[in-house]
């Protein structure tokens, strides 16, 4: 499974839509339904799953699929 | 092979309030939910049996205490039990009601046991349903909601043709994956610096009540501490005494129009009006802090396994009068988006850092403050049901091992209920009379002037 397909199976547990209809441009929480918690700790569970530390100030700039997919790749660098 | 587990931390969190108040009666949780139409109860019998097969949170079992007080969890494979059927149609409504309620009262008493209890219920005037009483270390109020609409899924499967309900995940590998990720070691450590973090940053915390500044004073003096932060809890007499108000529709849309229009959160707006009234109340102290429950339900798997998740963790924010009213909404919001971040973590091991700290004294708390924020309501979401009456209500256990808890939810009309459960040792009707409109005024102060400032609104209602 791709590093890609892998975030988005995890995104999708969190909410009722398939990791194949998620483009970049989705947003968490106006097409996702994400609520606070659900974003909080889904990026908690990211930052387990893909050993990375995310900082306050990285997070608040993150609302769509491709800015979170954008910030693990500069992550694991 | 039976596999034994141990508690996760939202279960210890009711196990320790059973240790510390010696009385199982404060971890029962119970709901009545009812149709106004007549019931196949042979049908419904096998239909909770069912749902006892389905919902795995149900044959919950625990361990006789070790030496060390600790006790495992494991699962029967079957609930053999009767389900029995009492009839309260002969009785007018509130007198159901107040039977059940002395149903909740009841205790689960033993090692071993079974800790959930479901009654089917005829009630009067054309009601039918069941009654469910349990240990809340087996289940939360959301896991509660879920199990009443799967189980009445069931029952319109088999009484009218509709479709099948989905699977619920499996408790026990949801169990295991909670247990895991509360084992994980880096995990573990970001959430313990977060919140040693917070004591490093802001110090000792500073309890505030719900009555002003007498009773940390009254504390103070009985410690002989001039200093004192903490204010003793009640340990002896539990009861509790439940206070509800109805917000009506339209002043509700205007509360969730402003959450929408300003990204907030209703539950960050309601902490923002508990904490702006203690602080009026506490000749304006601005370190305020109040328990929030957290579900911790956000996956489909953690949604439908049922079992006790809900949480709690202390929202303390320091908000001087100055600052404005939307800017202390997102104050509240910023800490409360971090807690969920870290709310794996066990709330005991915040408390056991505390008393390590600052020499806390046994049975004192920082808070007198509890909010649950429950956007859920306990109705039975089925379109075969959907023209139903219904009657449906939780019971207080009738011992609170809080001051004041604050339990909001919304009502089937569009209004929003605030549920005040009060120990009567300390508080009466009237504190929560006050309470309840003086969070109401600030409220809807702040909402309609958000650039005004907490030290304005305070004076101004």
């Amino acid at each position: 499974m791709t590093k890609e397909m892998q975030f988005k199976t995890i995104v999708a547990q969190y909410c009722k839509v398939k990791p194949e209809d998620m483009t970049n441009e989705t947003k968490f929480r106006e097409d996702l339904g994400f609520s606070s918690l659900d974003f909080m700790s889904f990026l908690g569970e990211l930052e387990d799953t893909f050993d990375v530390e995310l900082e306050e100030e990285d997070v608040l700039h993150i609302f769509t699929i491709g800015e979170a997919l954008a910030l693990l790749e500069t992550l694991q660098e | 092979m039976r596999e034994y587990y141990p508690l996760t931390a939202a279960q210890k969190l009711h196990y320790n309030w059973m240790k510390t108040y010696r009385t199982q009666q404060v971890s029962g949780v119970s709901v009545v939910a009812s149709l106004q139409a007549q019931l196949d109860f042979g049908l419904l019998k096998k239909c909770i049996e069912l749902e006892f097969e389905r919902y795995g949170c149900m044959r919950i079992r625990f361990t006789k205490p070790d030496d060390k007080g600790e006790i495992r969890q494991y699962l029967i494979s079957k609930e053999t039990r009767d389900i029995p059927i009492k009839d309260l149609s002969g009785m007018s409504m509130a007198a159901a009601d107040n039977l059940m309620q002395q149903w909740a009262y009841e205790t689960f008493d033993g090692d071993d046991i079974p800790l959930c209890d479901v009654t089917m219920v005829k009630l009067p005037d054309g009601y039918n349903g069941f009654f469910i009483h349990m240990d809340h270390r087996l289940i939360d109020s959301c896991g509660l909601v879920v199990m009443i609409n799967d189980l009445m899924q069931l029952y319109t499967h088999y009484r009218f043709g509709s479709p099948y309900p989905d699977a619920l995940a499996d408790f026990e590998e949801v169990l295991k994956k909670d247990l895991q990720r509360a084992g994980h070691e880096k995990r573990f450590a970001k959430d313990k610096k977060f919140w040693e973090d917070q004591l490093d940053a802001l110090g000792e915390p500073l309890y505030s009540d719900i009555q002003g500044p007498s009773v940390l004073e009254e504390a103070r003096k009985k410690y002989g501490d001039p200093k004192l932060r903490a204010a003793d809890i009640e340990l002896h007499n539990l009861f509790v005494e439940v206070k509800d108000y109805c917000l009506e529709p339209e002043p509700t849309k205007n509360l969730i129009d402003f959450c929408m229009n300003h990204q907030l959160s209703m539950t960050n707006l309601l902490l923002l009006g508990i904490r702006t009234y203690l602080s009026k109340v506490n000749n304006g102290q601005e370190d305020i802090t109040i328990e929030n429950f957290i579900s911790r339900r956000s996956t489909h798997d953690e949604w439908t396994s049922g079992g006790s998740r809900t949480i709690m963790f202390p929202c303390r924010t320091v908000i001087s009068p100055e600052t404005d009213f939307l800017s202390a909404a997102y104050e509240i919001q910023n800490v409360q988006n971090r807690i969920y971040m870290h709310s794996n973590y066990d709330p005991a091991l915040i408390k056991e850092e505390m008393r390590r700290r600052y020499n806390t004294p046994e049975n004192t708390a920082y808070e007198s403050c509890y909010l649950t924020y429950q956007p859920m309501p306990v109705k039975m979401d089925n379109p075969h049901l959907a023209h139903i009456p219904q009657h449906s209500k939780w019971f207080a256990n009738g011992a609170a091992t809080k001051k004041m808890y604050l339990t909001v939810s919304h009502t089937a009309e569009g209004g929003m209920n605030f549920s005040y459960h009060y120990q009567t040792a300390h508080l009466e009707e009237h504190d929560m009379e006050l309470l309840y409109y003086y969070m109401m005024r600030i409220l809807f102060k702040g909402i309609a002037e958000p650039d005004m400032s907490i030290g304005e609104i305070m004076e101004q209602v």
